[in-house]
């Protein structure tokens, strides 16, 4: 791991010397996890028997009961045994805090990757690296449910296998990629961008990845549960999920540390950009990724709440037998569709927005023009924010729910392309007349114009009641929302994940490899999803295992796509995996970018920046004579002519 | 804001430079008004299935037959936690003056309150005559008013904290973060109990 920490300028990191024997054991850190992890296991298992047996409650062992107190438990410990509540349980404890030495801070060897780290650089990475994994993980269930359906009939999952596996895939990718490889990416950068030293709270941030691993543990787990994975998708409905066998449980915990995590690190996001910028840096100077996460993390602090609460009442529901949504006894099952969608519509834009700032970012620098409209940019981002809370029942207009409902939510759901489209338009103002530099980061960026702009058409067809009603549950959909969401998002984060490469390794990966994972990934994605288009209209259902003779040839086709799209994947991880050991060193600013985290070193020294740079201009100045975005002067504070830095 | 990056200045080794402070609030409230949003969020979702099990299934009669809700019981809880609300903005103005005898009579005084509340509402539960199994209008008051009395419990746990803490002598004119997020803290509990009093009991 290429990070050669630079030596800040007073003295050396005195971190505790390193324990021996038994002291170990007791110190935070994997070692001590070891045994925190199985006692909470066991103090889970005997607090339930316990209480059942004293209460007369049979049978003792009850699975549904025991994974509900194990899920919660077990991860607690864990996250003790790490350390991630050191600092806190000392607080609580009512003795004097102590000054903060900054020993969990930074990297030295590859191993303070593994602990608790408060590092937002080093969080940053571990996000980013988790995430991917649990990308190929998703990935490789998206695979086995094409290769499923590469043919009609059964061919080696049976039925609730197969909803187990598709369950899964969405989750997966939803909860432990999408969503988090943007905190990941905006952990790294969102500090740098804006000139502070780290996150607001680093303790914080560290807790926030922690919870990650744990989410997809859970998820995973059920897959080993009798019974099986929990298989009522991704939306996990009522009253499926209140009769589906108890892997369902893994989906609703597993939710519950995602969310957390997406809160906490959102949270964060909000208090370092609005307490944190760099003398300077108004809100109309900051980069446009650091205002899409801004908007994004308003939208998961005010909307997840939501997704918390449909499962925690749909886990109160199965295990203590409530009846929130139990229409026999005067719940109400569609109650759960609001809640759920009055979280999980805002999430798709929880899932696009920050890719809409990595592309800004992105075609600015390779097109070396300024961002076009970048206020409107920036205020479309807003836009989208507040009306992405009102449209959430288009995603229920066949669902029974009150009839009057769907013509205000069409409008608002038609309404939202407004600014999406001022945004789309932006961009290609801001590539006109560009000079392109057609790195492999540009590539992807103009690989999603396209891909989103179909993703998003096909959401303006589906946004209309009366399309709706006969598209809705089809493989149209199932095309419409691989449109946006992976040639929409996972473009996006491809575009980020090379742009940001050299700055987060201190290598450059290889040109030509990144070329042939976006043009292999192009060919694989629209091959397998453009059909599905066709196939939905003439009406094959999503969501099953097995579908009509007739759909045989263009259901192969799709299995083909898939698995070029995977090849495409395969050559991704080996480009980074081999650049990050081998590849040649990269230079502070490869890409002759603008904004801050390009004025240090690639990686950036320990503590970022050596003294807090001061901001005088926009960041996207590109061409324009004089234009500066910052500059450093507290040395030369009162000289006349402030070292110019970042423009070239 | 110094204080974030630096502890209290002593120099142990690796520094970071202190960051530009770029709102006058400090780093910790701003992220408490923020959690406290999530937190509102977090009840408007139980105030969604609330509703729903309410005005969507249609009972005739709310509380639907044969259930009552203990009204004024719930009005004396009420008054006990809009008392806390003074009292612990008390404990706060004294530690603003340097008087270490009204935070600490303060903090008692609201953690005492809160007390009262809970174990009012746990007496409640026992005698309301029935369970959250009870149909969706059983659930829906248990979700409510049970996820209010978890948020009461974090709050005293907070206090308790705070508490110990002020009886060390931890707290000063100058510093008094420490009583004044538990204080943001209580008065959300307090403003949100109003509402699902209002919600619940009232109309």
């Amino acid at each position: 791991m290429a990070v050669e920490a630079l030596k800040h300028g007073h003295g050396t990191a005195q971190r505790p010397a390193a324990p021996r024997g038994l002291r170990r054991l007791t110190r935070g850190g994997w070692l001590r996890a070891l045994w925190t992890t199985p006692l909470g296991f066991g103090l889970a298992t005997a607090l339930v028997c316990g209480i059942r047996w004293a209460a007369g409650w049979e049978p003792i062992w009850e699975l549904q009961v025991l994974l509900t107190a194990w899920t919660i438990i077990t991860p607690l410990a864990f996250l003790a045994g790490m350390g991630a509540f050191d600092y806190w349980a000392y607080w609580v404890s009512g003795r004097r805090t102590r000054p903060e030495d900054h020993s969990g801070h930074g990297a030295d060897s590859w191993r303070d990757y593994l602990r608790v780290n408060t590092d937002h650089k080093v969080i940053g990475v571990q996000y980013v690296v988790t995430t991917f994994g649990f990308f190929l993980i998703a990935g490789l269930l998206a695979l086995f449910v094409r290769a499923e359906l590469a043919q009609p009939g059964s061919q080696f999952v049976d039925t609730q296998g197969y909803n187990g596996l598709v369950s899964a895939h969405a989750a997966l990718m939803i909860f432990l990629f999408i969503v988090p490889v943007f905190a990941g990416f905006g952990n790294y950068v969102i500090p740098l961008m804006i000139g502070a030293p780290d996150m607001a709270f680093p303790r914080l941030n560290a807790l926030s990845f922690w919870l990650l691993p744990i989410a997809g543990g859970t998820m995973l787990a059920g897959f080993l549960l009798p019974g099986g994975q929990f298989a009522a998708g991704w939306t996990n409905y009522p009253p499926l999920a209140e009769v589906n066998p108890v892997g369902n449980l893994m989906f609703q915990m597993g939710v519950q540390f995602a969310g957390a995590s997406s809160i906490l690190t959102a949270l964060n996001f909000l208090v370092t950009i609005i307490t944190m910028r760099a003398p300077g840096m108004t809100f109309w100077r900051m980069p446009l990724l650091v205002w899409a996460n801004f908007t994004t993390s308003l939208l998961v602090v005010l909307a997840t709440p939501f997704i918390a609460g449909s499962q925690f009442m749909l886990l109160l529901d199965r295990v203590l037998h409530t009846n929130f949504f139990v229409p026999d006894a005067a719940g109400y099952a569609i109650g759960y569709q609001h809640i759920f969608w009055f979280y999980s519509h805002p999430a798709v834009y929880i899932m696009i927005l920050p890719g809409f700032g990595i592309i800004s970012e992105v075609i600015s620098t390779f097109a070396r023009k300024p961002i076009f409209g970048y206020r409107l940019m920036a205020l479309s981002l807003v836009a989208i924010l507040i009306l992405g809370f009102a449209v959430w029942a288009h995603h229920m207009f066949v669902a029974g729910m009150a009839p009057w409902l769907r013509i205000p939510m069409m409008v608002t759901t038609l309404l939202i392309a407004v600014p999406t489209g001022i945004k789309v338009f932006s961009w290609l103002a801001t590539l006109w007349e560009g000079k392109l530099n057609l790195k492999t980061p540009m590539l992807w960026a103009l690989g999603f114009i396209l891909m989103f702009v179909i993703g998003g058409l096909s959401g303006v067809y589906l946004g209309s009641v009366t399309i709706d009603q006969h598209a809705s549950d089809t493989y149209f959909v199932v095309a419409h929302i691989h449109y946006v969401l992976f040639g929409g998002s996972v473009f996006t984060i491809f575009a980020g994940a090379y742009y940001w490469f050299p700055k987060m390794t201190g290598r450059m990966y290889d040109e030509r490899l990144g070329y042939v994972h976006f043009w292999l990934t192009v060919i694989g994605f629209n091959l397998t999803f453009f059909v599905q288009h066709y196939v939905g209209l003439q009406g094959m259902p999503r969501r099953v295992a097995d579908y009509d003779p007739s759909f045989a040839s263009w259901n192969m086709l799709s299995t083909i796509g898939a698995f070029t799209l995977g090849a495409g994947t395969l050559v991704f991880v080996y480009n980074l995996l081999v650049s990050w050991l081998r590849g040649s060193p990269a230079p502070a600013n490869p890409w002759r970018a603008r904004t801050l985290e390009w004025l240090v070193s690639s990686p950036p020294p320990k503590f970022n920046f050596e003294e807090i740079p001061t901001v005088v201009g926009g960041p996207y100045g590109y061409g324009v004579p004089g234009a500066r975005h910052a500059v450093f002067n507290g040395d030369r504070a009162g000289t006349a002519e402030p070292e110019e830095v970042g423009a070239r | 804001m110094s204080a974030i990056a630096h502890g209290d200045g002593q120099r142990h080794g690796d520094h970071p430079p202190a960051a530009h402070a770029s709102s006058r609030v400090p780093p910790v409230l701003v992220g408490m008004y923020l959690f406290i949003a999530s937190e509102a969020m977090l009840f408007g979702s139980f105030f969604a299935a609330y509703f729903f099990a309410r005005v969507s299934v249609g009972a005739e009669t709310w509380p639907p037959e044969p259930f009552e809700l203990p009204v004024f019981l719930a009005l004396l809880n009420t008054i006990i936690l809009v008392t806390s609300s003074f009292t612990i903005h008390w404990a706060l103005q004294s530690i603003k003056r340097d008087d270490r005898a009204g935070l600490i009579a303060g903090l008692g005084l609201t953690f005492l309150l809160g007390l009262a509340f809970l174990l009012i509402q746990a007496r409640e539960y026992t005698r309301l005559g029935f369970s959250p199994r009870d149909l969706g209008f059983g659930s829906t008051f248990y979700g409510l008013t049970g996820l209010h009395g978890l948020h009461v419990f974090v709050g005293l746990t907070l206090l308790a904290i705070a508490f110990v803490r002020a009886v060390r002598g931890h707290y000063s004119a100058r510093n008094h973060q420490g009583v004044e997020l538990p204080g943001i803290y209580w008065h959300f509990v307090d403003v949100m109990w109003i509402v699902v009093y209002t919600t619940v009991y009232v109309i």
